[in-house]
């Protein structure tokens, strides 16, 4: 996604090399994905159901301005 | 002996040979082993391997150069690029966004780094016709972390 769009940032992040980033988004079990600090899942999703948590992602932060 | 094995480095080599089109700088930071213990800094125990991995990667395609920083040297690229800790490395190629990598880039993550040199190299991605959509249309900002394990 962050090929496609110069608004996207993708982090890759070794969870148990990084223990404080992992305790802080409360990582259990991987992948965990985590959207703009506000959205998170767990596992691998089909391409439709990824894009919907971005949207959602986004959406909530039109309504919480940062 | 390396990380990647002989016929595991053919078989990227040839990947590579097909599916890249532009160039691709990978730019590493790291921090060199030193001869002083500082109490309560940690070693950083996987800057060593992953600039190792990186170095046979980028080795396997004359599209790929790998550029490796001292981040203590290096602080105001990396402040800018948002990279605070180490081993860390982007992708400079195509691609429009951002993708940075933190930790040893072995296991799945491996296997996410030679597809997202591939994607960065071409500027391309094979998402769906909508999400390339929805994408070009953002106007804010997203991050999106993924966090893995090695295996």
């Amino acid at each position: 996604m962050a090929v496609e769009s110069e608004h996207v940032t993708a982090d890759v992040i070794e969870a148990m090399e990084f223990p404080d980033l992992s305790q802080r988004y409360g990582v259990r079990g991987v992948p965990k994905i985590v959207i703009n600090e506000t959205t998170e899942f767990v596992g691998a999703l089909p391409e439709a159901q990824y894009l919907a948590h971005v949207r959602e992602a986004v959406e909530s932060n039109g309504k919480s301005s940062q | 002996m390396g990380f990647i094995s002989d016929p595991d480095k053919e078989a990227i080599r040839n990947h590579f040979a097909d599916s890249l089109t532009g160039d691709v700088e990978i730019v590493m930071f790291t921090e060199h082993e030193s001869p002083i213990i500082i109490p309560g800094k940690q070693p950083c125990e996987t800057c060593k391997p992953t600039q190792e991995i990186l170095e046979e990667v980028s080795s396997l395609s004359d599209k790929l150069t790998l550029t490796v920083r001292e981040l203590s040297a290096a602080k105001e690229q990396a402040f800018a690029l948002g990279i605070n800790r180490v081993p860390a490395f982007v992708f400079e190629g195509a691609a429009r966004g951002r993708v940075r990598f933190f930790g040893i880039p072995s296991g799945y993550e491996f296997s996410a780094l030679i597809a997202d040199l591939v994607d960065v190299s071409n500027g391309s991605t094979d998402l769906s016709e909508a999400t390339r959509e929805y994408l070009s249309a953002l106007t804010e900002d997203v991050n999106i972390k993924v966090f893995t394990t090695p295996n």
